[in-house]
């Protein structure tokens, strides 16, 4: 049988978890949400937690880490929570340095998830469109990656002084500007959103496709080049390249 | 004409202008928008280039003639000319949607340079003081220009470009007669003077036009260090001539020299940021590159002898000097050696790129290759097959952002 620790759902419940496993040694087979459903070859232990003082372990460690781990809490890759675990022992002993043992394969797939969710979150911060609805700017993404929380940052540096909505359509979350903090709210926790756009956005839209068209010079077309830069996935929901799905 | 029309014309005539970038700036002032010191790119036009500002001229009217230009004023085209008020309206629409990290603004030249300016100046300080926009702008400097208008507008924008248009003055004087060479130097002159956090923080790049005059890649290349070197540019851009006019003083091509261009940056990269000099790369009596290879894999195979590098003990620059590594393969080399020995899977592991670089390295003693194969004939053969798959492939269009 191998053993499977669940914990809460969210990103403090999940390193709670993982410094009470370092701190007792024990070498799980694998770490999963609470809604997981354990095979017949599984079964789930419960570990009692020490919710006082696990946490503040990991103020000790580097800032560089810590988000490394947080990127890697944002990706979809399917063992991510052993990752984190495997990559955070190894952190423990080699602080800063862990990044160098790239022949350790669990560190390698770290620093190539760090990389790819944040190449994810950084594309998205270009190809995110916001449309003006009545009262606020209103914008659909569908990452690979759950990035939301690094482009709601962004957007509160950039448009402060704006309302606005993003939603991700994939996960069913919308994060929410209100010109002091952003929150986070799944569908079912809305009333309605009226999304009526606003009567000149479809006059700028206009403006941008033509831009866009315009801008391209016709002797040096490359579309292979284009989507090499530009994957066809993030197309949907990018006006310029409406016509082209 | 109303405002859409406007922009097709206006975007049109401009977008032969290569940069696009928008990083390197550090401004951080309050209002609408921020820089983002990596730049952002917010689309990727069908030519594959990277759209990161709104490249607009204010007016495509000149009263200059330069052979190459569309826009000259011996051309009959559609002429347009944005108010300071419609830029502004335009940029921060497309800013507050996020298309775009901010605004190029260019133009053909009115009356005369200074007035023309003005204009410029005017439209930007609009945007800054108005709209409140404290996102990343580009401007042009109008060569002949006076010294305090190029001052006052270094003070709005992020960054400041001139373009050199030709390599060689006597180009210049024959192809664009109304352009002076010492206007466009005391230009670039002004702008390393007074760089600071508040006066074009980005820097201040350049632009050459690549086979509309006779320059050999060797002039082209030696102008462009000059260039880094006495004005600290950030940039120089290679376009492509494209033939948009006839005339007896222009080449007649059909195809605008890509591949060529595509040579320059990435001798321009070697120069920069590889610790190579022209003298390196290129010689009176071998003055233009190899179409068929990448400058950094003809050196090396001119150079064999100074391979393989072992990549666990060669230096930063000597692993540079590997076909296939770059600085961030080499950066990573470089902290991963010190705990560990490095092995050919290892790099596999790291994604660094052994396509190339298997031909010209060592771990810990060992060849990739058949250590019979290590001679110059064969690896030249293997790597003008990879390259000619590259090309083939079409992967080789540039990205202009990032610096």
């Amino acid at each position: 049988m191998s053993n499977i620790y669940l914990y809460n759902g969210d990103y403090s419940s999940l390193l709670n978890l993982i410094i009470e496993l370092l701190k007792q040694k024990i070498n799980p087979d694998n770490i999963k949400n609470c809604d997981y459903e354990p095979n017949l070859l599984e079964q789930i232990v419960n570990l009692k937690l020490d919710n006082k003082n696990n946490l503040k372990i990991l103020n000790k460690m580097p800032k560089i880490i810590l988000k490394s781990i947080y990127y890697v809490y944002l990706s979809n890759n399917e063992n991510k929570e052993l990752l984190i675990f495997e990559f955070l022992k190894y952190a423990f002993k080699y602080k800063e340095d862990v990044f160098r043992y790239r022949n350790i394969d669990s560190i390698n797939e770290v620093i190539k998830i760090i990389k790819y969710v944040g190449s994810e979150a950084h594309k998205l911060k270009g190809f995110l469109r916001f449309k003006q609805v009545k009262n606020f700017y209103y914008a659909v993404i569908e990452p690979t990656n759950n990035v939301i929380s690094i482009l709601a940052t962004h957007f509160k540096k950039r448009l402060s002084e704006e309302l606005w909505i993003i939603y991700d359509k994939k996960r069913n979350i919308y994060a929410l500007y209100d010109l002091k903090k952003v929150i986070y709210l799944k569908e079912s926790e809305f009333k309605s959103l009226n999304l009526d756009l606003d009567e000149n956005e479809k006059n700028i839209e206009e403006l941008w496709k033509t831009f866009f068209k315009t801008i391209s010079i016709k002797e040096r077309k490359n579309l292979k080049c284009q989507m090499n830069f530009m994957p066809k996935k993030y197309w949907k929901n990018m006006l310029e390249m409406e016509d082209r799905i | 004409m109303n405002l859409k029309e406007k922009l097709e014309i206006l975007a049109d005539s401009a977008k032969y202008d290569a940069s696009c970038s928008s990083s390197g700036s550090t401004r951080n002032d309050k209002g609408l928008g921020n820089v983002a010191y990596s730049g952002i790119c917010h689309s990727f036009a069908n030519d594959g280039r990277c759209i990161s500002l709104l490249k607009i001229l204010m007016t495509n009217a000149c009263i200059f003639d330069c052979k190459y230009c569309i826009n000259r004023k011996s051309n009959s085209v559609k002429r347009a000319i944005f108010t300071p008020e419609e830029i502004c309206e335009i940029t921060i629409n497309f800013y507050k949607r996020n298309y775009i990290e901010g605004l190029f603004l260019s133009s053909g030249i009115i009356k005369n340079p200074d007035y023309t300016m003005s204009k410029i100046i005017e439209t930007i300080y609009l945007l800054r003081n108005k709209y409140h926009f404290a996102g990343y702008i580009h401007a042009k400097a109008i060569p002949g220009a006076s010294d305090y208008l190029i001052k006052k507008l270094g003070k709005l924008v992020d960054r400041m470009s001139a373009n050199i248009e030709l390599p060689r003055d006597d180009s210049l004087k024959l192809l664009a007669p109304d352009k002076k060479p010492d206007k466009i130097s005391s230009i670039m002159q002004t702008v390393k003077d007074n760089r600071s956090r508040n006066f074009a923080p980005a820097g201040q790049s350049t632009q050459m036009i690549i086979g509309a005059s006779k320059e050999t890649d060797l002039e082209i290349l030696s102008k462009s260090e000059s260039l880094y070197n006495r004005y600290s540019l950030k940039r120089v851009f290679y376009s492509a001539y494209i033939p948009v006019n006839k005339d007896k003083l222009l080449p007649s091509i059909e195809i605008p020299p890509l591949v060529r261009e595509n040579r320059l940056y990435q001798a321009d990269w070697l120069l920069r940021f590889y610790g190579y000099k022209v003298d390196n790369l290129l010689e009176e009596k071998n003055p233009n590159f190899n179409i068929l290879l990448d400058p950094k894999a003809d050196w090396a195979l001119r150079h064999f002898e100074e391979f393989p590098k072992e990549i666990n003990k060669s230096s930063y620059y000597d692993l540079l000097k590997v076909p296939g590594i770059g600085p961030k393969s080499a950066k990573k080399i470089i902290s991963s050696r010190k705990v560990f020995k490095i092995e050919f899977n290892d790099l596999k592991k790291m994604s660094i790129s052994l396509k190339r670089a298997k031909y010209f390295i060592t771990c810990n003693g060992k060849f990739y290759i058949n250590m019979g194969l290590f001679q110059k004939k064969f690896v030249e053969s293997s790597l003008l097959l990879e390259t000619k798959k590259d090309v083939s492939n079409n992967k080789e269009q540039l990205r202009l952002t990032y610096e």
